[in-house]
């Protein structure tokens, strides 16, 4: 990534520049549970996301992964617990106003809008950022088309970011998978977020693929500047990506820690090997 | 050849959004609105006006509003004759109570009536999804008929129960009323249509369609990324239902004339779906496309016995039309499932790169 | 007015328990019919995830080519039997040529195509027997004409003799569905059908041959509802509207649900009469026989989603 690039972005980066120090406590889960209809999918599980560092949420299939980030991007809403996202406690919350706060995220299974097409889709990432109100969009000249125009550049800048230039204008349900996961990323990039969450950037990809994501999300997190948490199963990408990992199994949290601290816990390798509990 | 686009370049991203990038599609719209505009009303005769040009027109922007809610925001409405009819008694409403009232005012803002009643009937979207929804619009559908129908003070007591244009005047010409020409009538409809056909244009090329886009294509997703359904999908039921309730004002006051509530009935709503469906789902020329051919059709399907020597009932005609126009649905969403526009699309591709294969 | 809205309707109700009953067997006889074209729905929608427009319009076409059948000089049964070969074939050709090449298609796009089914039948049917009104041939099929009285607290209780025959052979064609589809192979194929498309093919019948069979019970159910209903209300092409009824049926009991529609026609076909005998005429001015269903359902969904039988369904992502 070149300099002129990452002066473009910083200067459009505001919700990543809100007063918290680097290092600082950006979202902090504790003691959280969540069930359905009796059924425990996370149990008092607690830990923090530091501002500017890159977190993984890892564990066996079940361990409450996904579950944790719908409660973190306010999918579901815990039965215990609490959560506080830029020293703010969350209520009760749709989940569009989560978003609005500058969480936004990724999905394991690729929900991009399938009739758009990838300038499109990333554009809606911007739309919580649009301001201008229908009655200025239906004359469209004047301030509805200015704002279109400065979205427009600033996407375009994600755009090349992702070297992604080839296919704007194609619809997604078109594309590769690989690529559609890269075009998500874009989306959840547009928004500006102050905390990124990836539900396994990397699942179904070659080689090649995962090397190119890993690269996207190191230079969105040096360059950007922007908190990451990322639930991935490639081990070997999570021990070199992420600053510190938290471990889950069966909803409960077995380790927290740098990767070389968690490698060594032996909850986390019995979980892994499948030791009986 | 004619429609080769290489050699155009965009330098700015504003060239880009154009509306038309590629400088053939200008010049063939050009070429539309001409016809449009001058040569259509200079040559057309009463017959042309009254069974092609004017109800195309009302039927293309009612199916545009209709466009907008199933098209794009992607909630299936079978309630559009029922707010064409709103439309259609606000207007008479506000012409009758206040008659120094601009006729051309009165029917734009006849469709903030209908507009109000769909926001309404648009909360179940909110909570039901898709044929669900659909059913609960019929709610709508047979509610609003029956309102029609009971509501004496909407018809204005009158022993008919049906509402009758009254002559309106606008500097002196008759442009609604027995006393309106054909010609003057043409002008009224085509103006307004061709506004809020920009106007929805401009609607769905930016945030509000891409907002409206984003809830059709995968709901979850979109709220996660922080739009708000409650409002992207009752801004589509207002839209939608503005734009339908004035197309069902100018159904009645520039084209009928008259209106019984059961002209608001389900087979009108059905009518403004086939055309959307046909024409192409999220598209704005779909419409237009296929109003010409659900209007155009009983038209052809009218002189081509007559031509032919055949001695055929108007009565048989017409049973004959409906059964073709049936028959034409299926065999339109075989060929193309995503209707006229989308066939257009294909073969502009092709007009691209012509003579050459590839 | 208060009164006049929660007070005097049970009032009366009370006073003439007589007519109330008279006023819930009209309910429930419509009541029976509409959970009848609710199954119809259910069926086709279980099995290939259609909603079927066509289905009201499948009734008038049954009982015009009933009652055409019969005017040519068919006697009365041979023409039921003639008709429903007319519905085998009319499903045969909307499989072959209408489902078929849109199998995959979304479903908005099949649910046009049978309003497309439905305009060709209206056409279709308008040609061939005209578009004036016909009387049901309900003597010729035996169907008797007379009428039984009770007098249940002194009052008086008219059940008439052919909405008795229609609510019982209405009852026995549900009661034989509900049996075929637990039952028999076919049967379970086809519920299986509306729960796990591959669970389906594996029991080894062919799709093709479970949409022939559903679009043909649909008929069946066709002919069914239009000489019941056609011998209340006569044959003509307004017999479609008693299609639209079954939909807020299908809301409240939910598209897929087999006991939804049974129970939830039952229940719309009794509340509209009572809302209609007890509200809508004295308060309203009549006729909210159209609508009344139709609001019910939708605020019984604002607060129920999943419908009456539904389960609460967990969003995912």
């Amino acid at each position: 990534m070149n300099v002129h690039l990452q002066e473009d972005l910083s200067k459009h980066t505001l919700r990543a520049d809100d007063g918290i120090a680097k290092g600082a406590d950006l979202l902090k889960v504790e003691n959280i549970s969540l069930s359905f209809g009796g059924v425990k999918a996370i149990t008092d599980i607690s830990f923090d996301i530091k501002k500017g560092e890159i977190r993984a949420i890892i564990g066996p299939n079940g361990a409450g992964k996904t579950s944790m980030l719908n409660v973190i991007n306010g999918f579901y809403f815990p039965q215990q617990g609490t959560i506080t996202f830029r020293g703010e406690k969350r209520r009760r919350a749709r989940a569009s106003e989560t978003a609005r706060d500058g969480i936004a995220r990724t999905f394991q299974n690729i929900a991009l809008f399938k009739g758009m097409s990838t300038l499109d889709n990333i554009m809606t990432g911007r739309i919580t950022l649009q301001k201008r109100s229908l009655l200025w969009h239906a004359l469209w000249k004047g301030p509805a088309e200015r704002e279109e125009i400065e979205h427009r550049e600033a996407v375009e800048r994600i755009i090349d970011f992702l070297e992604i230039e080839h296919i704007r204008k194609t619809p997604v349900g078109r594309l590769p998978y690989g690529l559609q996961k890269r075009v998500e990323l874009g989306r959840a990039l547009a928004a500006d977020p102050a905390l990124l969450l990836l539900d396994e950037p990397m699942a179904g990809m070659n080689l090649e693929e995962k090397a190119d994501m890993s690269r996207f999300i190191l230079d969105v997190n040096q360059q950007y500047g922007t908190t990451i948490a990322l639930i991935e199963h490639d081990m070997g990408v999570v021990m070199d990506l992420s600053d510190r990992v938290v471990v889950l199994d069966y909803g409960k949290k077995i380790g927290d820690g740098t990767p070389d601290e968690v490698r060594n816990n032996p909850d986390v390798i019995d979980a892994y090997l499948g030791v009986p509990h | 050849m004619f429609y080769r686009t290489a050699g155009q370049f965009k330098t700015s991203y504003s060239a880009d959004q154009a509306l038309f990038p590629v400088r053939q599609d200008a010049v063939l719209l050009i070429v539309i609105l001409a016809f449009a505009w001058i040569i259509f009303p200079l040559t057309a005769s009463e017959f042309t006006f009254q069974t092609l040009l004017i109800p195309i027109l009302i039927y293309s922007l009612a199916a545009l509003g209709l466009n907008i809610l199933t098209g794009y925001a992607g909630q299936l409405s079978l309630g559009t004759g029922a707010f064409m009819g709103v439309g259609a008694y606000a207007c008479y409403k506000m012409v009758t109570l206040m008659p120094w009232m601009n006729p051309i005012v009165a029917i734009l803002l006849s469709g903030v009536f209908s507009a109000g009643i769909g926001v309404v009937f648009g909360i179940p979207s909110l909570r039901i999804k898709g044929f669900y929804l659909a059913i609960a619009t019929l709610a709508a559908q047979f509610f609003l008929v029956w309102l029609f129908e009971k509501w004496a003070w909407l018809y204005n007591y009158n022993a008919s129960g049906a509402i009758q244009v009254p002559n309106l005047d606008m500097f002196g010409v008759y442009v609604a009323g027995p006393q309106a020409t054909s010609f003057t009538q043409y002008y009224v409809v085509l103006a307004i249509v061709s506004l809020l056909t920009w106007v929805c244009i401009n609607l769905t090329r930016g945030r509000p369609g891409r907002t409206w886009k984003a809830t059709r294509d995968m709901d979850i997703a979109a709220e996660l990324i922080g739009i708000d359904l409650m409002r992207s999908k009752l801004t589509a039921f207002a839209v939608s239902s503005y734009i339908v309730g004035v197309a069902g004002a100018l159904f009645v006051f520039m084209w009928r004339g008259a209106a019984e509530p059961n002209l608001f009935d389900i087979p009108l709503s059905f009518r403004i779906l086939f055309i959307a469906i046909i024409g192409g789902l999220g598209s704005v020329l779909g419409n237009y496309l296929g109003a010409i051919l659900i209007v155009g059709l009983p038209v052809v399907l009218g002189i081509v016995p007559e031509a032919l020597g055949l001695e055929i009932t108007s009565a048989t005609v017409e049973h004959l039309n409906v059964m073709i126009v049936g028959g034409l649905i299926i065999f339109f969403l075989i060929i193309e499932p995503h209707g006229l526009a989308q066939l257009w699309r294909l073969i502009r591709e092709k007009l691209i790169i012509w003579p050459f294969p590839h | 007015m208060l009164s006049e809205i929660f007070v005097e309707p049970f009032a009366d109700m009370v006073a003439a328990p007589d007519f109330l009953m008279q006023v819930l067997w009209e309910g429930l006889v419509s009541g029976i019919l509409y959970a009848l074209i609710a199954l119809g729905f259910v069926l086709i929608y279980r099995s290939s995830r259609i909603f079927n427009f066509a289905q009201g319009i499948m009734v008038v076409f049954a009982a015009l080519t009933l009652v055409g059948l019969h005017e040519a000089g068919v006697p009365a049964w041979v023409s039921v039997v003639l008709t429903l070969g007319v519905m085998f074939v009319l499903a045969v050709v909307v499989e072959r040529v209408v489902l078929r090449p849109l199998v995959g298609q979304p479903d908005i796009i099949l649910f046009m195509a049978t309003i497309g089914i439905t305009l060709f039948l209206i056409g279709f049917g308008e040609i061939i027997f005209g578009g004036e009104n016909k009387v049901m041939i309900t003597q010729e099929l035996g169907i008797p004409t007379d009428s039984v009285v009770f007098e249940p607290f002194g009052g008086l209780l008219i059940l008439e003799q052919k909405d008795i025959t229609a609510a019982g052979i209405a009852a026995l064609l549900v009661i034989g569905l509900l049996l075929f589809l637990n039952k028999t192979r076919m049967g379970r194929a086809i519920r299986a059908l509306g729960d796990d498309h591959q669970a389906a093919m594996s029991v080894g019948i062919s799709l093709q041959t479970i949409w022939v069979l559903v679009w043909f019970i649909a008929g069946i159910i066709a002919l069914v509802t239009g000489i019941a209903w056609g011998a209340r209300a006569g044959v003509s092409f307004a017999l479609e509207v008693i299609a639209y009824k079954a939909l807020p049926v299908l809301m409240l009991g939910g598209l897929e649900s087999i006991s939804g529609a049974i129970v939830g026609g039952l229940m719309i076909g009794m509340l509209e009469k009572l809302f209609e005998i007890y509200w809508g005429q004295p308060l309203l001015g009549g006729n909210t026989e159209t609508w009344f269903a139709f609001m019910l359902a939708l605020v019984v969904l604002l607060f129920r989603p999943q419908g009456l039988f539904g389960e609460r369904i967990i969003e995912r992502v």
